[in-house]
């Protein structure tokens, strides 16, 4: 009997557990919400250091690894112009060597109205899937300080959440890692 | 006749002053023992009675006082089997109280240590966030990476405290994090909890989201 209601116990313990696990309390859902919306943000930062013509190399270098790190590994970014209709699509890496090499004495890169449009969902495997969409102006200067040309992008950035786990100081750490899928080119305006 | 009786009399002194004297030798060294025995008496009743108090937890003495007390009836040499057995108990008692005094002041001075390292890195932070350029922020992320074991030392940052576990971002590097620091030019999280290496250098870092 005591065997019966020892393993009934533990049963319910796991499934309690893996339940937990499953269904965030909305104060948890909240947090890795906002910790998306956080990685999003540093991308924009590290956008504006990468295409800053003050960026010392070896910096913007060590900033593209850091960017990197942010997306999947077979992630990439949109770039569209008002001269063109067609967006063209870069590798991370490619697209911030591209963002290096503009041909502008001065850029100025922002990025506002950044929340999500479609919310972080629970897939079958447990990844969180949501998409976060941003406004970005973008404003190039030529030698004479004169805006030699400026436009704005609505861009969409899909988002994966997925719980995972580490070994740290003989601990298993579980954490939750935040990586950016594509990012699409929306829309492109002179405004 | 006269002679006779100057002899006698020198005789009966004589026999006097000798019996006397025996005798009040003989009353003192009866009275030293008597103020001996009564003295270890009282000695072992003092120090049954004194034991027995730090025992019951009974006096106002601080340890060190308690310490002293023991010390003094042990120099006392009582050789009195109840005392004895008091002070088998008492030394294991402050034998405890110092052991828990010891790990109090232990983890006091950690509390300190801790303290002064959070101030000292909170600053170094902030520092490298709202630095002006980003020479200065180098100059202040080498200062700081020389309070840690390696630059690879990991950093732990918590997202969410829950019921019994924390809800963490990617572990990272203090390299890395004071670099982002540097990117970033905010300081959003703080120290939560400090791990230090034998030569006391940080081999582990915890921070949470403020």
């Amino acid at each position: 009997m005591k065997k019966i209601i020892a393993t009934l116990v533990i049963a319910l313990c796991v499934v309690g557990s893996a339940m937990a696990q499953d269904e965030l309390s909305f104060e948890r859902k909240q947090a890795i919400d906002s910790l998306a919306l956080e990685k999003v943000r540093d991308l924009s930062k590290y956008i504006k250091i990468v295409g800053s013509k003050e960026t010392p190399f070896s910096e913007a270098n060590r900033v593209i690894d850091r960017a990197e790190e942010l997306f999947m590994s077979d992630a990439e970014i949109g770039v569209s112009s008002l001269s063109s209709n067609k967006v063209t699509y870069y590798r991370v890496r490619k697209y911030f060597e591209h963002l290096m090499r503009l041909n502008y004495d001065r850029v100025e890169i922002e990025w506002y109205n950044i929340e999500y449009v479609s919310d972080l969902q629970r897939q079958p495997d447990g990844t969180y899937v949501g998409v976060i969409t941003i406004f970005q102006t973008f404003r190039g200067y030529d030698a004479e300080g004169n805006l030699a040309y400026k436009d704005t992008t609505k861009k969409d950035i899909t988002v994966y959440v997925k719980r995972k786990e580490t070994q740290i100081g003989g601990r298993t750490i579980g954490f939750w890692d935040v990586l950016l899928g594509d990012m699409r080119v929306k829309e492109t305006s002179n405004r | 006749m006269k002679s006779k009786i100057t002899t006698v009399m020198m005789v009966l002194l004589a026999a006097f002053i000798t019996l006397g004297g025996t005798t009040s030798c003989k009353s003192k060294k009866q009275l030293a023992k008597e103020a001996a025995e009564a003295e270890y008496k009282s000695r072992v009743a003092e120090a049954v009675k004194d034991l027995t108090a730090i025992l019951d937890d009974e006096t106002l003495w601080s340890l060190e006082e308690k310490e002293a007390r023991v010390q003094t009836i042990k120099d006392w040499n009582l050789q009195n089997a109840e005392v004895d057995d008091l002070l088998l108990q008492v030394e294991k008692k402050l034998a405890r109280e110092r052991a828990q005094k010891e790990e109090e002041l232990r983890v006091l001075e950690d509390r300190e240590r801790l303290s002064a390292a959070d101030i000292v890195l909170g600053r170094n932070f902030n520092t490298i966030a709202n630095a002006s350029s980003v020479s200065q922020a180098n100059r202040a992320i080498s200062e700081t990476l020389a309070m840690f074991e390696s630059p690879n030392v990991p950093v732990l940052i918590i997202i969410k405290q829950n019921a019994g576990f924390n809800d963490y971002d990617r572990p990272t590097t203090i390299e890395n994090y004071l670099n982002y620091l540097k990117d970033q030019k905010k300081a959003t999280e703080k120290i939560h909890e400090i791990k230090y290496n034998a030569n006391g250098k940080i081999n582990e870092l915890e921070l949470i989201k403020k």
